[in-house]
């Protein structure tokens, strides 16, 4: 655990070191929040409302399949090396970057938030902003891992960067995000409900109105076991020769 | 027990041998592993720092196996590996605090103290706060040398430790080495630059397309060559030489001998010169030197000039 820290705190450091890194992943989804709240004003305060769980959970989604490179960059620049020479537990350099991942997401979130509430979101309740940001934790989890897979697994920075642009959009606007399902056209509704980013977005809708999503959120314990086993054995294969 | 232990040690990627059979035995020394780009160093050592799985043989740091007791191997030993990696983005301290952690330091004012001690030791405590970003190549090199000692190792790992350093650089590398060795470390060192194994390692082994060809203390290794005669000259060979004495190479109007006794086969070897009406502009003598010694092992035209390592290492996908 000790070395887990150390490694989540390694990153944290440098990211916080660099200002671009910090705002770049946050101009979408203010993007988003600002468009509906202020520069259309006229409509429903209940859509804003509607939309800010889908803005948060891409806030995550954006920020885990960013940080999906980072451990791929370690290895690329020769940190790694140096890191699996250490006495640490080898897993401890996954886990801390799979920590630092989700919690640079949440903290994105946390600015998406407050937005939110700036452009006129209603404000909810402490118990269903720890719901919310729970249920965002356990998907940045799942999308780290996911995100660390994929790029370990293609190698280089640039075919990554190709994957990400490629999934990002088409998760979000496939997904509960801006229709519920009631609204959705069939082929839309199946994809929408395959799609783990809807089964997060739910979840917080749930959690927003006050109750605690139970199988959302079993879903999302499962899918992000699973995808975090699937990444160990992806790090152990990229590590050991 | 030796600090250090392989028997028959094997590497094979895609159907090649890249370490062939080697056996080592190295202890409380600085011993220097040389040889080309690609001749199976930094495998050699990647698999003694268990990074890297033997395809077959065994080997052992500090007694414990590299692969049964891998974890133990780690605890015992550093790693510096050939391609500079200290964290732009963090400062001198930090870089050294992070393995300070990572090697299990954790109480605070031990830590402090240890890398304290090692970024003095180092010269780096004045630049200490300034992002890492701002050193020198010099000071990059002895920040990862700091992280490597800032938990006491038994054994030090060190891959080309002064490639593309300055001069300046290099000798402080090497002192420190020199002097960490003093303390009873045993350092086990890569390089392909002969003058400075020569100089500072205590024994070397030499290593061509995996398979170790030589090893002994330079000295050692330097005494069954002959002497070296260097003649700049515009004539040819003198019809006659003098005994003992046997032409190696000639080329820019430099004719290079090798003889038992250099300096008694001078003389005779001007004189044949001046008999054929030659004219010699300049003459030395030397003693054979370790890149004598490497040369004769590796044969000419084995180095490559584009270090092919380090750009695969920067393409490799995976
Ligand atoms: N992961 C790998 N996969 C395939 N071949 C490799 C790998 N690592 C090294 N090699 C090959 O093994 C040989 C020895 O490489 P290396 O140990 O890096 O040599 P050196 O450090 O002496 O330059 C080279 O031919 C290199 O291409
Ligand atoms: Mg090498």
């Amino acid at each position: 655990m000790y070395g887990v820290l150390a490694y989540a705190q390694r990153d944290l450091t440098r990211w916080l070191r660099s200002p671009m890194n910090v705002i770049s992943t946050l101009v979408m989804p203010a993007a988003w929040l600002i468009f509906m709240g202020v520069v259309l004003p006229g409509t429903d305060k209940g859509y804003l409302d509607f939309i800010t769980p889908g803005v948060l959970v891409m806030t995550m989604l954006n920020a885990g399949l960013f940080g999906g490179s980072s451990l791929m960059f370690d290895k690329v620049l020769g940190y790694l090396n140096k890191f699996l020479a250490a006495p640490t537990p080898r897993e401890s350099i996954l886990a801390g970057k799979i920590i630092f991942i989700t919690v640079r997401g949440l903290l994105q979130a946390l600015v998406i938030q407050i937005i939110a509430i700036l452009v006129g979101a209603t404000v909810l309740s402490f118990w269903a902003y720890l719901a919310t940001f729970a249920i965002l934790a356990l998907f940045g989890v799942f999308v780290a891992s996911f995100g660390t897979t994929i790029a370990l697994y293609l190698g280089n920075h640039d075919s990554y960067a190709a994957a990400q642009s490629f999934l990002s959009m088409p998760l979000y606007l496939a997904s509960t995000a801006m229709l519920r399902y009631d609204q959705m056209p069939a082929a839309l509704y199946y994809i929408a409900k395959a799609n783990p980013l809807s089964y997060a977005i739910d979840a917080a809708r749930t959690a927003s109105a006050g109750t605690f999503p139970v199988p959302e959120v079993l879903v999302l314990i499962l899918i992000s076991v699973i995808m975090a086993l699937l990444c160990t054995r992806m790090f152990r294969r990229a590590t050991i020769s | 027990m030796n600090t250090i232990e392989a028997d028959g040690l094997t590497k094979v990627y895609e159907g090649i041998a890249v370490v062939d059979d080697l056996n080592l035995r190295v202890s409380g020394e600085i011993y220097g592993l040389l040889g080309p780009n690609g001749s199976g160093k930094t495998t050699t050592v990647n698999m003694l720092t268990t990074l890297v799985h033997p395809t077959s043989g065994t080997a052992s740091v500090c007694g414990y196996d590299v692969m049964r007791e891998s974890a133990a191997v780690r605890r015992s030993m550093s790693y510096v590996p050939q391609d500079m990696a200290v964290d732009i983005r963090l400062t001198g301290w930090e870089n050294v605090e992070l393995f300070a952690k990572l090697y299990g330091i954790k109480d605070k004012a031990e830590r402090r103290e240890r890398i304290e001690y090692v970024l003095d030791i180092m010269n780096l405590t004045e630049r200490a706060g300034d992002m890492t970003k701002k050193y020198s190549g010099g000071m990059r090199r002895r920040l990862e040398l700091a992280q490597a000692l800032v938990h006491q190792p038994n054994v030090l790992f060190l891959d080309e430790p002064t490639v593309g350093l300055d001069v300046t650089s290099r000798r402080s590398i090497w002192e420190y080495i020199t002097k960490l060795r003093g303390t009873g470390m045993t350092i086990f060192v890569t390089t392909h630059q002969m003058d400075e194994a020569e100089r500072y390692c205590d024994r070397v082994g030499i290593i061509k397309k995996g398979v170790l060809l030589n090893e002994g203390t330079p000295a050692e290794l330097t005494s069954d060559l002959d002497d070296v005669i260097i003649i700049r000259t515009d004539s040819d060979l003198p019809r006659s030489l003098p005994d003992g004495v046997i032409p190696v190479k000639s080329e820019d109007g430099e004719t290079v001998f090798s003889a038992k006794d250099g300096s008694g086969s001078l003389d005779p070897l001007l004189d044949a010169y001046r008999a054929d009406g030659g004219k010699v502009f300049s003459s030395s003598v030397r003693g054979p030197t370790l890149e004598d010694v490497y040369m004769q092992a590796i044969g000419p035209g084995e180095e490559a000039p584009f270090d092919e390592d380090r750009f695969r290492n920067m393409m490799r996908r995976r």
